[in-house]
């Protein structure tokens, strides 16, 4: 059984008077431990995407009512749980639980250290008090993360005093916290050199070989290339 | 930003309080001055008096909340000065030990000897620490209380304690205490010199005082006018100014006569001047009066002090009026046709309590108004802050932050400005009412703006008074009017769509 599966999944967004649609019916399977790219196009409804299946917007229920009544309507299933139209809270508990995400722009709270911008995952998905119990296992863990992503040394430092590549390790890092099933990560080289970039994949290349399932979007076709599959994706639709 | 909004907090809640300890502190002045005045209840026949006090004061006593009774003859009066000056006053003639009983007379008795100086007087120059002086301020100390000064052969006259601003001859020092002026031409006068005397001279010392009052018949009729001269024992002080400044009291005796309010004879109607009778003798003589009966002596007032400090003066004064009723109906002629009137000392100052607590009222809501101004001060802060970090609320709902648990970070962020802002704002308070009248020296010798004149304002300082069931509600208002101030940044920051959060730059 697929970890994800998502079938029909549209997205329209309303600029000033006119509908702009995003997605066109989009559909896609990840089994459990698979590692995918979706390489598209700037514009092309990737990132979209991506925030449908981790939860961060909903689907349209469904394309304008007067051409396609028959289409059926988006379904975004997580391990066997629906969740394109579930409450909000199921989404919030996916999100906090299931999901970790890694985002172009890294993301990080300034006023926080690194290992704060770590446990931070912990706060949210445990509530304070609920931190409060686990704190130690939760900062043993966030420092292990930090440990392995090369960052055990800066664990006190602040974002903006790290480098770029450094940046989206923590954010890796943050993403991993709660031991999510699936990571997804947004274009998590296109603010890196291409060293940098490089390092980073190697990341996710040995998160894969943990086992880790993996979405990763991009438009770099070499960044693609380390991914286990590719799909594309032009003009909202999957080619 | 957030120190911003606690400061505005502080602020807010720091004049609320301040306000509040005033006003109240002015009321509760107001309110327990009355019993320092004139005990809890007052038991009066206004002008005439009544006869049998000694009687009624006997069964004032045997009431189980009765601490002690006083009696009193109260009338106004003329008061000429030392040096010549006429001012209307306040006479209340007593009995300076059973007035002491009801009231704070002892403890107002001012020319005495103190050990320890003044609060404002950290250097000790009040004149009554002289040790010099210490015989002489006892002596008169016991003047004043029993109202008489000592006299050749080891007799004692009755005198006259005025209050301490009556006439002008005391300074009232910053330090709080009171210097006698020199050079005044009743001093002068007094010692026949042009040049004054390098130490001041004390009424109780040389000052004597002559009282002019309207007697009145026991029919009601007003006398001719009595005069007569008393010498001042000692000066005392309430601390209500208008009280120092308007009120002499005298030996209850003294004034009894003055009224012929004393014990006396009653006697059948002279019959028309020349008339002659034949004694038993033969002898021809001019008539004399019958004695038909004794008037015994009157007062106007007594006072009466309840038993500790929880007894209720309504309830009491409606206990006082159930003896009154029964007094009246075993001495129906006490009165002599006048009426009975039963009061408490919010009865008497009704009409002033109520003004100032409706000011009271008035100038907190007024104030709170105003400091509502600080939700609106901590809204837009909020408001504001919510913008900055928009992207910050996106990535905590990409963690898995629910939007009421976004909500609850801002409202919690509001109340803890609150908590903060308030706390600092009621240390504020603390600080400003604690030391309210020294600020206002300070602001008066500083800026020469004295804004509490004790001629206007009753009472001679400020009397604030922090309570801290005020205290507690100001803040708790403070930290819920936070909480509010944040609530609509809190919705809005919870309504955030987090994708457009995490793209927003």
């Amino acid at each position: 059984m697929p970890l994800l599966n998502a079938q029909n999944l549209r997205k329209t967004y309303r600029l000033g008077r006119v509908d702009v649609p995003v997605l066109r019916g989009v559909g896609l399977s990840v089994e459990p431990g698979e590692c995918v790219a979706i390489l598209g196009a700037s514009g092309s409804g990737k990132s979209t995407l991506l925030h449908l299946l981790g939860a961060l917007d909903r689907p349209d229920a469904r394309e304008n009512r007067s051409n396609s009544q028959h289409e059926l309507g988006p379904t975004i299933s997580f391990d066997g749980r629906e969740l394109a139209g579930a409450p909000a809270r199921v989404l919030d508990h996916y999100r906090r639980f299931d999901v970790g995400f890694v985002f172009q722009f890294y993301h990080l709270l300034p006023e926080l250290t690194v290992v704060e911008n770590v446990t931070i995952g912990g706060m949210v998905a445990h509530g304070r008090v609920g931190y409060r119990r686990q704190r130690h296992a939760i900062e043993s863990y966030a420092k292990e993360l930090l440990d392995r992503v090369g960052l055990g040394h800066r664990l006190e430092h602040r974002p903006a005093e790290l480098s770029g590549g450094e940046r989206q390790r923590v954010a890796i890092a943050r993403a991993l916290i709660n031991r999510p099933r699936l990571l997804l990560a947004d274009e998590p080289t296109g603010n890196l050199d291409r060293v940098t970039g490089a390092k980073t994949l190697d990341l996710f290349s040995e998160l894969h070989r943990l086992g880790q399932t993996t979405i990763i979007v991009t438009h770099d076709e070499a960044t693609a290339a380390r991914a286990q599959r590719v799909v594309r994706i032009q003009d909202g639709v999957l080619v | 930003m957030p120190l911003l909004a606690s400061l505005a907090v502080m602020l807010c809640t720091g004049m609320v309080l301040v306000v509040w300890s005033v006003m109240g502190g002015f009321l509760s002045h107001l309110v327990n001055s009355g019993r320092s005045l004139i005990g809890d209840v007052s038991v009066e026949v206004p002008y005439t008096g009544f006869a049998h006090y000694d009687e009624l004061q006997a069964r004032l006593k045997a009431l189980p909340d009765v601490e002690a009774t006083a009696p009193v003859v109260s009338t106004q009066g003329l008061l000429v000065l030392p040096n010549g000056s006429k001012e209307l006053v306040l006479i209340r003639g007593i009995e300076g030990e059973s007035f002491a009983k009801v009231t704070a007379y002892r403890d107002s008795v001012w020319w005495k000897p103190i050990t320890s100086p003044l609060r404002k007087d950290p250097k000790g120059e009040d004149p009554r620490l002289s040790e010099a002086a210490n015989a002489f301020y006892s002596a008169v100390s016991q003047n004043g209380i029993s109202l008489t000064v000592p006299v050749e052969g080891g007799k004692r006259d009755p005198a006259a304690v005025p209050g301490i601003e009556v006439g002008g001859f005391n300074k009232r020092e910053k330090q709080g205490f009171y210097s006698p002026l020199y050079g005044h031409g009743w001093r002068q006068r007094q010692f026949e010199s042009d040049r004054p005397s390098p130490t001041p001279v004390i009424m109780p010392l040389t000052g004597k005082v002559t009282l002019h009052v309207l007697p009145m018949d026991s029919s009601g009729r007003v006398l001719d006018a009595v005069s007569r001269s008393f010498p001042v024992a000692n000066e005392f002080h309430t601390g209500v100014y208008e009280v120092d400044r308007k009120s002499v009291f005298v030996e209850l005796g003294a004034i009894q006569s003055m009224l012929m309010m004393d014990k006396g004879l009653r006697v059948t109607t002279p019959p028309p001047a020349g008339t002659v009778v034949t004694d038993t003798k033969g002898n021809e003589a001019f008539p004399r009066p019958q004695v038909v009966g004794e008037d015994p002596a009157r007062v106007t007032t007594v006072y009466v002090r309840a038993k500790g400090t929880s007894v209720d003066a309504e309830a009491l004064k409606g206990r006082i009026e159930t003896v009154v009723q029964q007094f009246t109906t075993d001495f129906p002629d006490a009165a002599r046709g006048g009426r009975f009137y039963v009061s408490t000392w919010r009865d008497s100052n009704r009409t002033m309590i109520s003004a100032v607590e409706k000011e009271t009222g008035m100038v907190l809501i007024l104030f709170s108004l105003i400091s509502i101004t600080a939700v609106f001060l901590v809204l837009a802060i909020f408001w504001s802050m919510v913008a900055e970090k928009t992207k910050d609320m996106g990535i905590l709902r990409a963690l898995g932050a629910s939007r009421s648990g976004v909500a609850w970070v801002w409202i919690r962020y509001g109340l803890a400005i609150g908590i903060v802002g308030s706390l600092a704002g009621f240390g504020l308070a603390y600080l400003i009412v604690t030391n309210i009248n020294d600020i206002h020296d300070w602001i008066g010798r500083t800026f020469n703006m004295y804004v509490w004149d004790p001629k206007v304002y009753y009472f001679n300082e400020i009397p604030a008074k922090l309570r801290w069931v005020d205290a507690g509600i100001v803040v708790a208002s403070g930290v819920i009017s936070s909480g509010l101030g944040a609530l609509i940044p809190a919705m809005r920051a919870a309504r955030m769509d987090p994708v457009r959060a995490i793209r927003f730059e």
